[in-house]
């Protein structure tokens, strides 16, 4: 029973920063259309900026994960007004291709400033709590209740507020959102700027317990792309859901089936679900 | 008040618009009449700034709308209720009104008030207002279209085909709604394919047939026009 519950415990964790970045991913695709491969080098640059702040800066944890926050939000916007804003009247294909551009000039741009090697985040929670015979190390909680705070904020920022509801008026209705004044480019980089915030706070989250390095961002991209078409591409409530059945899966999957197969389990799932349920498990739910 | 001249618009290399000129004064209920594909709804996108007009002049007032962005268009008080209403159908009625009055949202007890009056209006909105958009039937959806049009604050309201894919009697009920805006001094230029309601409500009416206007003049000359008798009301 304590193996279980330490499996659910390490699943809230993989799901925990699973959402953050499928969230981020979500709404960038149900605003703009744009799959936007390069969300995976945000996370990427994201634990490499809070890395830096702390080791060359000796900045404290969480203002480096902040610093990271407002340096991706920046640089998700610069990438939204230099590269996809320009090519929003292109066919689809051509913000696909230019995501792929945007994902490979930050990696190497990355590789440059840091190097290709590992390194490693130091965290400053290192204990162990023990609950009930679940031995809980201190960062994994601190990633599932930060996840989760921040996914309810966003909730309520994205329900509550009228900055928010742009962002899903807009996802809903381009056209009415037009015709009701709201200014397309705003929302495209205020949306572009929440997905950087969110992919930088997951990656400094999960960092500590993991390895920073150039490439970091791919299996956690593929992984939030299966997220989102399985909970229906830019629903929200999908990619929290989906976010969640993920990290579950995989932290199940790795301990009764093999540590091997962990990373096919997300795509198996993908192809078992949208068998089952082509049009994703939230179709078009709050989107 | 609003006035289009020599107006063109392209889609491609098709040309939707071919030097419309049309105006509606301070007050006036004007209708447009035109079969499917006409260019009603383009005249509509140009003067809300989502199609660019390729050519000619749309002047408001003082300003001139072609090549103003969507948004300062709305600001100036040129309000469209699109066809298809174009709603957020995952949002509630509420919202859908509230968003309307999105470029008035620092002035929260001008919007109140707003809101009192659009629910004057359409009392039925009143037990709805939590349910989501998408969920109401079609005629209750053009109420809430035009309810958030009307917490835009119009000193024109655009109308497209408001009456499209309602029951009779809605549409008799939208109508009557219609005229009671316009008494109450908002501008309205209305497009419709049923023309003799819409002429019953208006001041003047234009006839555009592929992207030109072919006919204008007030209601009593249109309604007894033979050729208007014959295309569009069938008698
Ligand atoms: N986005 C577009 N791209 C290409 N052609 C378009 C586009 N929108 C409209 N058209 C064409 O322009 C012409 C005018 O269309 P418009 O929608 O303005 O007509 P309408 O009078 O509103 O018709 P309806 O009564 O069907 O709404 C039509 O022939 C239509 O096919
Ligand atoms: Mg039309």
């Amino acid at each position: 029973m304590d193996l279980f519950f330490q499996q659910v415990l390490n699943g809230l964790t993989l799901g925990g920063v699973y959402c953050l970045v499928a969230l981020g991913l979500t709404l960038v695709y149900g605003v703009l259309h744009v799959p936007n491969f390069a969300h995976g080098a945000f996370y990427m640059a994201g634990a490499f900026v809070s890395f830096h702040l702390m080791t060359a800066w000796g900045w404290p944890y969480w203002l480096a994960m902040l610093g990271s926050a407002a340096c991706v939000a920046l640089l998700a916007v610069l990438a939204e007004r230099l590269v996809f804003h320009p090519l929003r009247h292109a066919s689809p294909l051509h913000p696909m291709i230019a995501a792929i551009g945007v994902l490979l000039f930050l990696e190497a741009a990355a590789q440059a400033i840091w190097g290709a090697d590992f390194q490693r985040m130091q965290s400053p929670y290192t204990g162990i709590v023990d609950l009930a015979g679940v031995t809980a190390p201190v960062q994994r909680l601190l990633i599932i209740g930060a996840a989760f705070a921040l996914v309810v904020i966003v909730h309520l920022f994205l329900t509550r507020t009228v900055t928010g509801s742009t962002i899903v008026a807009m996802a809903q209705t381009r056209e009415g959102a037009a015709l009701v004044g709201i200014n397309a480019n705003r929302v495209a980089m205020l949306t572009f700027a929440l997905s950087g915030v969110l992919a930088a706070v997951a990656a400094t989250l999960y960092a500590p317990i993991n390895l920073v390095y150039p490439a970091m961002g791919h299996l956690v991209i593929t992984k939030a792309f299966v997220i989102i078409i399985l909970g229906g591409m830019g629903s929200v409530p999908g990619a929290i859901a989906g976010g969640l059945i993920i990290g579950l899966a995989e932290s199940f999957g790795a301990f009764y089936v093999s540590d091997h197969y962990k990373d096919i389990i997300a795509f198996t799932l993908l192809v078992v679900i949208l068998s089952l349920r082509p049009q994703g498990l939230f179709p078009n739910a709050a989107r | 008040m609003l006035a289009f001249e020599n107006v063109s618009l392209n889609y491609g290399s098709f040309r939707a618009l071919d030097e419309v000129s049309l105006h509606a004064n301070e007050g006036e209920l004007v209708v447009l009449l035109g079969a499917n594909g006409a260019g009603k709804s383009s005249i509509f996108l140009a003067a809300s700034g989502l199609q660019k007009a390729c050519a000619g002049s749309i002047r408001y007032g003082d300003c001139q709308l072609v090549g103003m962005k969507p948004s300062r268009i709305v600001e100036q008080g040129v309000v469209q209720c699109p066809e298809g209403r174009k709603l957020f159908p995952g949002m509630s009625v509420m919202k859908n009104l509230m968003l309307g009055a999105y470029v008035h949202r620092r002035d929260k007890t001008g919007n109140r008030k707003r809101l009192d009056e659009v629910m004057a209006l359409f009392p039925v909105l009143e037990h709805k207002q939590n349910d989501p958009a998408g969920s109401l039937s079609g005629g209750q959806q053009q109420m809430v279209a035009i309810g958030r049009a009307l917490m835009g604050r119009p000193k024109v309201l655009l109308l497209d085909e408001p009456s499209l894919g309602l029951a009779p009697l809605v549409v008799k009920q939208v109508f009557e709604v219609i005229s009671q805006i316009n008494r109450a001094g908002t501008t309205v230029l209305l497009a419709e394919q049923n023309a003799f309601a819409a002429l019953k409500i208006a001041h003047r009416a234009y006839v555009l047939e592929r992207g030109r206007i072919v006919l204008e003049g007030d209601r009593d000359s249109l309604m007894s026009n033979e050729a208007i008798r014959k295309a569009y009301i069938g008698t």
